[in-house]
């Protein structure tokens, strides 16, 4: 069988373009239900649980495609979602973390050191060392409880059907917005508030609020293909939009505090907000519900590279 | 679901009788089973991992995976549930438990033949507007079949229900091809671009084998049987004309490509002439040479030929 698991609609002018779809039937398939996002705020402990499984896996896939530690975490929540919080020793949580990751390496056909990970997992304390045979029986026990279905449908999947909905032409332009996207939607995954909504409304979200940045001007018109997709509810991507734009504002504010440090160059700063200049349109307003932290300022010239220094920059 | 972990979960062993081995391949072995908890009879395919130091092998994850995936389909074979156990010598073995269907399309035909009688044209309606759903199906998940026969769709005679089996890593367990038989390495289904040596294959290669399969449906007999592979591609030659790179651009690039005797083209009635003529149309539309220009699944679910099927059921 040949299929980009990555990318299941990757060619996609290759594809019947109903093939579509399939993907939104199954998605729910592979995330975890819905009452999971609730049982993990109403547990102190199984948040810290969750966000310490989570730090060692980023840990562990920090050299890698950033798709594998989004499998990865996929893997972790719907476990706990199947079985819960079972064993709360620092030595389960690593187990676990390293038997998610495996799976997702080996689902993504991505090479790894065993040694390294012993190595990065033993960093810290000096107990756990796991045998690969208590590895294989771990992993075991997650694909039973995920029923074996590995091929997670992720937003990724369905951020090449949308990008085809805003009809850019310009490849670089395209990449461009995905690139920005796909920052987006691992940054966003860490947040449990994320994990209430489906891929194809994470994917949409995270790629409206990318245009935003990138093409406000076009962001109507992207705005409006989102919409009439009959696919999509539009009422629950203006949720998952605000909740993305809290997450993405915290971005910025964290940037904004490494500055008052002085330890980054301003033209990291000059690049981020240069980003953010435009004129609000009346079709942002639609979903955009919360007043801007940042006065925007608008510029006539887009082919020109002058960079704007970042004193000129305030707060409301 | 039994949820694994908890004490009183059987083991595949235990959960299932074995009633009779119906097949052998390169990775295991094939058998009609009982499940004891609630008499249902299952197909059960057991294959041991090859385990080195990675445990689940990559390539065993992502088959079962997709197999999980596609199993929503009612023309898929379903796979019902995957047990991992192990055998007297302590190794891991993966039970993958199928649904149990009691023939094949290739049964199905050879009993026509047999009796003489020809297979009603509404069955053969039917029967291939099931196998265009279950394979657009499929497609539309970006996934390819490859070996499309009329041995690997599988039949419920009682309900002229039909499901496409064998994809992927359950391939491994088909009943081994002997030697000298005429079906050596299922070539009759097979594309002319596969034949030619292409190195990308797209959905089209499919389609060519549920065209080839359509018109034995109608006659009974094969389309193309070829006994080689130059022997499969002047089959194909014979009946639709050597291919030229009018008909079909960049066919003298591929790999296998060489002179072949020139033959013209000969209408499809002659091969297949009990056909009628949307019927006849679809089928033309299947077996076209450039691959691109071979219909979707999906399309030809919507050709004029199935417009008289009542759909409801299927």
């Amino acid at each position: 069988m040949d299929f980009d698991l990555e990318n299941p609609l990757g060619n996609f002018h290759d594809l019947p373009c109903d093939a579509v779809p399939s993907l939104f039937l199954i998605e729910s398939d592979h995330i975890p239900p819905p009452n999971y996002c609730q049982s993990l705020k109403a547990s102190d402990f199984d948040i810290s649980v969750r966000r310490d499984v989570v730090s060692l896996i980023s840990q562990l896939s920090c050299t890698f495609d950033p798709v594998l530690p989004y499998l990865a975490i996929n893997y972790l929540d719907r476990f706990l979602a199947n079985q819960g919080i079972l064993q709360p020793k620092p030595w389960a949580n690593k187990l676990l973390a390293v038997s998610c990751f495996s799976l997702a390496a080996k689902m993504l056909k991505t090479e790894y050191s065993a040694t390294d990970v012993q190595v990065l997992m033993n960093h810290g304390d000096g107990g756990a060392i796991f045998e690969t045979q208590t590895i294989q029986r771990m992993e075991g026990i997650v694909l039973g409880a995920l029923q074996w279905r590995m091929r997670s449908i992720t937003p990724f999947s369905f951020i090449p059907f949308f990008v085809n909905l805003f009809r850019l032409k310009d490849p670089a332009l395209r990449q461009v917005l995905k690139d920005r996207a796909s920052e987006i939607i691992l940054k966003s995954q860490r947040e449990i508030k994320v994990l209430e909504f489906k891929p194809s409304t994470v994917a949409a979200s995270a790629l409206l609020y990318a245009s935003h940045e990138l093409f406000p001007f076009q962001y109507p018109c992207f705005l409006r293909a989102i919409s009439d997709c009959s696919y999509i509810n539009k009422e629950t991507v203006v949720q998952c939009y605000n909740v993305i734009q809290d997450i993405a504002r915290e971005e910025y504010e964290s940037v904004l505090n490494i500055n008052s440090t002085s330890d980054t160059p301003v033209n990291v700063l000059d690049e981020h907000f240069l980003s953010l200049e435009s004129e609000k349109t009346n079709g942002t307003n639609v979903v955009v519900t919360q007043e801007q932290d940042f006065k925007r300022r608008k510029t006539t010239d887009y082919g020109n590279n002058r960079r704007v220094p970042f004193s000129h920059f305030h707060q409301c | 679901m039994e949820k694994p972990g908890g004490g009183g979960v059987l083991s595949a062993k235990e959960a299932f009788e074995k009633l009779e081995k119906v097949g052998e391949g390169t990775y295991g072995k094939v058998y009609r089973a009982r499940e004891k908890a609630t008499g249902k009879i299952v197909a059960l395919k057991k294959t041991r991992l090859h385990e080195d130091e990675e445990g689940v092998p990559p390539t065993t994850l992502r088959e079962v995976s997709i197999l999980r995936m596609l199993s929503r389909d009612p023309h898929v074979v379903r796979l019902m549930d995957v047990k991992q156990g192990q055998n007297k010598e302590g190794k891991t073995v993966l039970y993958l438990v199928f649904e149990y269907m009691d023939t094949d399309l290739k049964k199905f035909i050879r009993s026509f033949r047999q009796t003489g009688q020809t297979v009603p044209p509404q069955t053969i309606k039917s029967l291939m507007y099931q196998l265009c759903k279950g394979v657009a199906f499929c497609h539309g998940h970006g996934i390819l079949h490859r070996d499309l026969k009329p041995h690997n769709l599988l039949m419920d005679p009682k309900t002229m229900m039909l499901k496409i089996a064998d994809l992927g890593l359950a391939r491994a367990f088909t009943v081994p091809i002997k030697k000298y038989t005429h079906e050596i390495l299922t070539l009759w289904y097979r594309a002319p671009e596969v034949l030619l040596g292409a190195t990308h294959y797209s959905m089209a290669v499919d389609i060519w084998s549920v065209g080839c399969i359509f018109a034995e449906l109608v006659t009974k007999q094969a389309l193309f049987p070829g006994d080689s592979e130059l022997q499969q591609l002047l089959h194909i030659f014979r009946l639709l004309g050597t291919p030229n790179e009018d008909v079909w651009p960049g066919v003298s690039k591929l790999m296998n490509w060489h002179e072949y005797p020139q033959w013209n083209p000969q209408s499809l009635s002659t091969a297949v002439p009990s056909l009628d003529e949307l019927g006849l149309d679809l089928l033309s539309q299947m077996l076209k040479y450039e691959p691109s220009k071979r219909i979707s699944a999906k399309k030809a679910m919507e050709h004029a030929y199935f417009d008289d099927l009542d759909k409801r059921h299927l």
